[in-house]
């Protein structure tokens, strides 16, 4: 579904990302792990075509992003940053709707199925209620939710989000990846994320990417990747892995 | 939304009707409109063929051009402000008025050599202004590639080596064309007629009508570049084009009628607070708002003092300048109350 070949991206004369090869299964989780620095936010903006491979190429369903126009990649992969810009004035209904612009054009109005789209997600993420309300009155988490709706109103099939549960409290964070896990496992959605808690990161991936300066350094199971010594060398912690009622949890350990 | 543009379109009725019934001849309404009516074959004209000049020749075009240069300060104004997010952004912000300055400056200022040709002004100062433009893109930008940091930038050395040369012209010149550059930099309606308003006809309207159909794409602009990108907007064309089109018609008012200052900067400010944020709406009002705004600061201006005329550019910074702080002390109280 989703091929990293032998990709490089960089910045001048600096290489941020080196030699990734990596296919990512359709309908499945994967999320990119590894210190401040290690390349994961560029990773996942080459993926969603915001920057161009130096050397190698990303393809989804066998079509090199960097070869799409925005509106096409727009309608194949969906993306949430960071630190999304929230617009002050515009309505949580209007900031979804933006997920539709690819669907209608610049030209013409939504649709009635854009519409309807739109509400729909509203809906599932149950962002109903609030959508008439300024998109800044939101809290953190209900705002998280939001960008992610208007993401999921692009009805794409891969889905990449840039730790998508920062400055989420534990409760949020949880709501939100469950939102994501759901959209997964009913939906058939594609997601790559990049997550910095290796304990959630364990939990709801299918799979862990293991990365640092640039480079693939282990690729696998999410159990399998927590336990690795490569994961903790990478941190350059110990890190202990226990078992709470089938889940892995990992702590770090003080030398 | 329909009440604001209800109102804006009641204001731009009365701009007009203030256009052409204000003056230092007192002609009725009344007999303008009979005027009117009498060239769709309904009654008879009342007015004499001079006060038929004074309306047709002479305030009519006057009108018409301040219309057209209103409307597309503002638009300009509004679409600079959601291209590059930021809400101190004007029409002027990439070199126009500098360059359409310097262009200005070289026709009217003697220097000596005699080279001086004041009919040229508005030729050379449409051509300053675009050659600024051009080469605030391709120093802060390399075209598509631009980012608009970098453009703001480039635009403000532009501006800077334009505003020199031509403050450097000025010191070579003798008082007299010192004061007509003056006059000229603070922009007047006062010699607007019909070949004015044919000349700058075509590009104003063919640059509102790009401007206002962008609305739609400087709203998912508002999210960023890259958000904006991920969403399907190819950001650097779209942008591309709402700078070359606001540039474009803002040079072409701005050869016709000198620098007009602040209606690019309140007049979509004003807007915003009474339409919210989307630039579908804004920019569309603005149109309307713009053009009524300088139709009747052209009135202020040309009745004020009459018969001498204050500069047009004047009376839209003392209008515009308290109307501003006004707006930010509104927007600072509805934030806190928010």
């Amino acid at each position: 579904m989703i091929e990293l070949h032998e990709l490089s991206v960089r910045a001048g004369s600096t290489a941020l990302i080196s030699d990734v090869t990596l296919n990512v299964e359709a309908g499945t989780w994967c999320t990119i792990v590894g210190p401040n620095g290690a390349g994961k936010t560029t990773l996942v903006e080459t993926i969603a075509g915001l920057r161009r491979p130096s050397h190698g190429s990303v393809s989804i369903g066998g079509q090199q992003v960097s070869s799409m126009r925005e509106r096409q990649r727009a309608l194949r992969v969906a993306l949430v940053t960071q630190h999304p810009i929230v617009p002050s004035g515009m309505s949580v209904r209007d900031y979804v709707a933006l997920g539709r612009t690819a669907y209608h054009g610049l030209l013409r109005a939504p649709s009635v199925g854009d519409r309807q789209a739109v509400t729909d997600v509203l809906a599932r993420l149950s962002l109903d209620e609030y959508a008439n309300r300024d998109v800044v009155t939101l809290s953190g988490g209900e705002r998280q939710r939001m960008v992610l709706a208007r993401a999921l109103a692009q009805a794409t099939m891969v889905m990449v989000l840039d730790e998508p549960i920062t400055g989420l409290d534990l409760r949020h964070q949880i709501t939100m990846l469950e939102l994501l896990q759901k959209e997964v496992h009913e939906c058939g959605l594609t997601v790559i994320a990049t997550l910095h808690d290796l304990t959630l990161a364990g939990q709801f991936a299918d799979r862990l990417v293991l990365l640092d300066h640039g480079r693939l350094v282990l690729d696998g199971p999410s159990g399998e990747i927590v336990r690795s010594q490569e994961l903790a060398d990478c941190y350059g912690m110990n890190l202990r892995v226990i078992d709470v009622d089938g889940a892995d949890v990992v702590i770090p350990v003080r030398h | 939304m329909v009440l604001v543009a209800v109102a804006t379109l009641v204001a731009l009725a009365a701009a007009v009707v203030c256009g052409l019934v204000v003056g230092p001849t007192s002609i009725g309404t009344a007999r303008i409109i009979g005027d009117v009516f009498s060239y769709l074959g309904l009654g008879h004209s009342t007015l004499t063929s001079t006060q038929s000049s004074i309306i047709w020749q002479i305030r009519a075009p006057r009108m018409v051009l301040g219309l057209l240069a209103g409307a597309m300060l503002a638009v300009a104004g509004g679409t600079y402000q959601g291209v590059f997010r930021n809400p101190l952004a004007d029409p002027y912000l990439l070199g126009v008025a500098a360059g359409a300055g310097l262009g200005a400056t070289i026709a009217i200022v003697d220097v000596g050599s005699g080279l001086a040709a004041p009919s040229w002004t508005p030729l050379l100062a449409f051509g300053g202004a675009i050659i600024a433009v051009i080469v605030t893109w391709a120093i802060g930008g390399r075209g598509l590639r631009s980012n608009t940091s970098t453009l703001i930038l480039a635009g403000v050395a532009v501006a800077a080596l334009f505003t020199s040369t031509q403050t450097f012209l000025q010191q070579q010149a003798s008082t007299n064309s010192i004061t007509r550059v003056y006059i000229w930099l603070l922009g007047s309606l006062a010699s607007a007629s019909w070949s004015s308003v044919t000349l700058v006809l075509p590009y104003v309207i063919a640059c509102i009508v790009i401007c206002v159909v962008a609305g739609r794409a400087l709203d998912v602009m508002s999210v960023g570049e890259d958000e904006s990108r991920s969403l399907g907007l190819p950001v650097r064309r779209v942008r591309f084009i709402v700078i070359a089109a606001s540039s474009l018609g803002t040079a072409a008012i701005v050869s016709a009628v000198g620098l007009i200052g602040f209606v690019g900067i309140i007049v979509p400010h004003i807007v915003r607070l009474l339409v919210g944020t989307s630039y579908r709406r804004i920019l569309p009002i603005s149109v309307i708002f713009g053009a009524a705004f300088l139709v009747f600061a052209d009135t202020i201006a040309r009745t004020v003092m009459a018969p001498s005329e204050l500069p047009l550019g004047v009376v839209t910074a003392i209008v515009g300048a308290p109307v501003f702080v006004l707006i930010l002390s509104l927007r600072r109280q509805m934030v806190t109350s928010a």
